[in-house]
């Protein structure tokens, strides 16, 4: 048995010409808190979709609790425990708030296809526990007024939040957040923070954040991981992340590019 | 100038064939162009087990209704799985691989000459019910997990899968009841007409479907619902030709993409006061 | 397989792989299946077969008037069924459903404007057999054989000499670059479109040769499509070679006892499915797959 929840061992992944990821290695303590940072196109994004089962991994392993999740389908890893939220916000816009949570405790619905169609009994007692299910995690985001509304029409921010209310009814033990602070004002900022903290305690998660505010970075990881072309460029604890020469140069030299 | 009895059964049974068509596009944004060919299996094989085999209708039907399944099961296996436009490829392939088949083997289907001598079992009461309960089951479908997880796997496949949903487990599912519905409505219309020929499972009439579920709007049971009834009866009562009726469909939907890509009711559902009682609540606004 | 088979397996394949890749191309740029080509089909060949009957010309001057006509029809079906589309950014869905009722608006007009009855191309040589030592190969099998071949070379031309095709290719491998870089994405579609209506005219002067006119010849769009997915969907070369390898196993069955011209569709269906089944990349064995 491992003592991390979550743990990455040497992954690899390539595009075509371009090499995306390259002998990563990550762990995630039980209960812990860790950053990837890095530079645009440094391949953070692809180690959440190599995690999750999106992409095959073309070398290496990924451990959840000590057990192999690399080559199971997507579905089935986020079952076991793993969910996440998308940089480039992806909420099922067909669907209003309060559906677009219950889409994640669906799968694992009371309820039969028989039910379902006859419109049995088991359906509507299953509806009912789902939809209060939903409303509590709606809750807890400060959605709930929003239940009925589409997800189109809410503010930037509160899609943020939506997003994160239905990774959280996935039930999941590791949670990825994909840039998770990314247009919101600095008192979304730090409202999220605070937010994360709480679900961080309530539901004992394991978190893995990509962040470009390093502001959000430094107060909230117990260890960064900075990535660079793929590769590991340094790892360690933000206080001394934020000192590491190489670190300062590759940030920099983005920062220009820009 | 009144509707005959012969336009309305006809709209029944394409309103059980829509109900599939709006599991698999309305629901789930795959596209069939072999719906009918599921139907001629239902057809084909629940009259010819009553004309050659003497057997009894309601069995003989049950025998068709599986038949389409298990056909719908051989095409979606090897699919769903793959990228949505190989739902469509192959299920047009198959359209073509069932009009050979029926053309072909002469002795069994009578070839280009049809299947004659079904007995009349269909009546307007029976199609009626009929249609009302496909409705009702795909009524229950849409708000239930299922429809829900539909509709996930309908605007964004990848979110869906890491929300845990089992899109391809979905997706057949679905796959495999509009099969069941298309064979259905196969079955009344052989035991209809009393007659069936190849020519009339065409891909025209799987686009047909496919047009009167885009029409209502995607996602909208009673939006294809009315259209299945305002496609189907209004150019029999402006007495249209066949190729004309088509014609206005291409033209009536190529002006809704174009200006009113929502269709006729966009997601919304008319009969949603009747729905609440049914489901209680959360449906949409 | 003999070679008799073999030669007549190529052409007929050759006639597919056109075919096939019209259809690969818009599927390339526009990521979606273009069922609206199977209604190219139908009219060019119907446009190929008044050509050749009203203006009394030979092969080659039919090929190249049809093949203008149907440059101009997939430019017209760009406009009036996908431009809008994709300047409001529309979902995917919107594209198939387009491009299904166009085709089969163009097979109705089809029907409507010549009824269902079967017409026949003129004969356009004397002589109906050429002779290569010991085998024989239909005249009309050898020019779609020529014309084919040499129509996918220019193909290949545009797409790898000229400015065009450096654009088109751009444009199939990333829409969003090619976008952010300045290009003339619109201008770049219809040209695409235009070559791709162009291909469809010599495909369709060759099936209304190969059978008789009627209005549901463009059907045989099903060719491309199982081309495509035995060669990979949206790859060109996998799409010629899937093309060819059909052409082939049709001329095969055919000669198979109980198979024959009837069930051969069927036979080659569930050879499909297999394949399916064991390589869903095809044989150019690369997945499309989405972007995250």
């Amino acid at each position: 048995m491992s003592e991390w929840v979550l743990e990455a061992r040497h992954i690899s992944k390539r595009f075509g010409g371009v090499q995306a990821v390259q002998d990563f290695s990550l762990h995630l303590p039980q209960g812990g808190i860790i950053s990837i940072i890095g530079p645009n196109g440094a391949g953070k994004t692809t180690v959440f979709n190599l995690i999750t089962g999106v992409y095959p991994l073309d070398s290496g392993e990924i451990l959840l609790k000590g057990e192999q999740i690399s080559g199971l389908p997507q579905h089935v890893i986020t079952r076991k425990g793993i969910a996440r939220t998308f940089q480039n916000i992806r909420l099922f816009l067909g669907l209003n708030v309060l559906e677009n949570v219950l889409t994640a405790l669906d799968p694992d619905g009371s309820y039969s296809f028989l039910d379902a169609v006859l419109q049995l009994p088991p359906k509507k007692r299953g509806e009912r526990d789902s939809k209060s299910r939903g409303m509590e995690l709606l809750r807890m985001v400060g959605l709930e007024p929003y239940a009925g509304e589409q997800p189109a029409n809410l503010p930037y921010g509160l899609q943020r939040k939506l997003e994160i209310a239905r990774a959280l009814a996935a039930k999941p033990k590791v949670l990825l957040l994909d840039e998770p602070a990314a247009g919101l004002n600095p008192r979304e900022v730090q409202d999220f923070i605070e937010l994360v903290y709480r679900l961080h305690q309530d539901h004992s998660l394991s978190i893995i954040l990509i962040e470009h505010r390093m502001q959000v970075v430094m107060e909230m990881s117990d260890w960064i991981y900075v990535m660079n072309f793929g590769k590991l460029l340094a790892e360690g604890l933000p206080t001394e992340v934020q000192k590491n020469p190489e670190v300062i140069k590759a940030y920099i030299g983005e920062e220009e590019s820009c | 100038m009144g509707i005959s009895v012969s336009v309305l059964v006809f709209t029944c049974i394409s309103i059980i064939g829509v109900s599939g068509v709006f599991l698999i596009t309305g629901l789930t944004g795959m596209f069939s162009l072999g719906q009918a060919s599921f139907m001629a299996v239902g057809a084909y094989t629940s009259g010819l087990l009553v004309v050659r085999f003497g057997f009894p209708f309601p069995l003989a039907a049950v025998v068709g209704v599986g038949a389409g399944v298990l056909a719908g099961l051989v095409v979606g296996i090897p699919t769903v799985r793959l990228r949505r436009d190989y739902v469509a490829l192959v299920t047009f392939g198959f359209g073509e691989a069932i009009i050979a088949i029926l053309n072909n083997l002469t002795q069994i289907t009578g070839g280009a000459m049809g299947l004659v001598g079904i007995p009349p079992v269909t009546t307007l009461p029976f199609v009626g019910i009929s249609a009302m309960l496909s409705l009702f089951i795909v009524w229950n479908f849409k708000f239930s997990r299922f429809g829900r997880q539909c509709i996930a796997v309908r605007t964004d496949e990848l979110a869906a899968r890491s929300m845990g949903i089992h899109a391809d487990g979905i997706k057949l599912l679905v796959f495999l009841l509009a099969a069941g519905f298309s064979a259905y409505a196969g079955v009344l219309y052989g035991f209809y007409t009393t007659y069936v020929d190849p020519g009339l499972f065409n891909w025209t009439r799987s686009a047909e479907w496919i047009i009167m579920v885009f029409f209502g709007g995607l996602g909208s049971v009673s939006g294809a619902v009315l259209s299945a009834i305002l496609l189907g009866t209004l150019p029999e009562v402006l007495r249209f030709a066949s190729e004309w009726r088509i014609l206005l469909y291409c033209i009536i939907v190529l002006a809704i993409i174009n200006y009113r890509p929502k269709g006729l009711l966009g997601e919304r559902e008319i009969f949603l006061s009747f729905g609440k009682g049914l489901r209680k609540g959360g449906g949409k606004p | 397989m003999n070679i008799q088979q073999l030669l007549n397996g190529l052409s007929l394949g050759s006639v597919y792989s056109i075919i096939a890749v019209g259809f690969a191309l818009v599927f390339n740029i526009l990521k979606f299946s273009n069922f609206s080509h199977g209604g190219v089909l139908t009219v060019t060949a119907y446009a190929g077969y008044l050509i050749a009957t009203q203006g009394k010309v030979g092969l080659i001057p039919t090929l190249l008037l049809t093949s203008l006509a149907g440059g101009v029809l997939a430019v017209l079906i760009e406009r009036v069924a996908f431009r809008r589309l994709r300047n409001s950014k529309s979902p995917v869905i919107f594209y198939f459903v387009s491009s299904i009722t166009m085709g089969i608006l163009l097979e109705n007009l089809i029907t409507i404007t010549f009824s269902s009855n079967f017409y026949s191309y003129p004969k356009f040589f004397e002589q109906t057999i050429l002779r290569l030592g010991n085998f024989q190969v239909a005249v009309t099998d050898f020019w779609m054989f020529v014309i084919s071949v040499l129509a996918l070379s220019i193909l290949m031309g545009i797409l790898y000499r000229t400015k065009l095709g450096v654009a088109i290719r751009a444009l199939s491998m990333d829409p969003s670059t090619t976008l952010l870089m300045g290009a003339p994405v619109n201008q770049i579609i219809v040209s695409t479109f235009f070559v791709v209506g162009v291909l469809g005219g010599i495909a369709g002067v060759f099936l209304g040769i190969n059978y008789t006119l009627y209005p549901q010849l463009g059907q045989m769009i099903v060719k491309g499509f199982i081309a495509s997915v035995i060669g990979g969907l949206g790859n060109l070369s996998g799409a010629v070679i899937g093309a060819l390898l059909l052409g082939l196993l049709e001329v095969f069955l055919t000669g198979v006892e109980g198979i024959g011209s009837g069930l051969a569709p069927v036979v080659i269906f569930l050879i499909t499915l297999v394949f399916l089944i064991l390589r869903p990349q095809g044989i150019a064995g690369k997945i499309i797959q989405e972007k995250v």
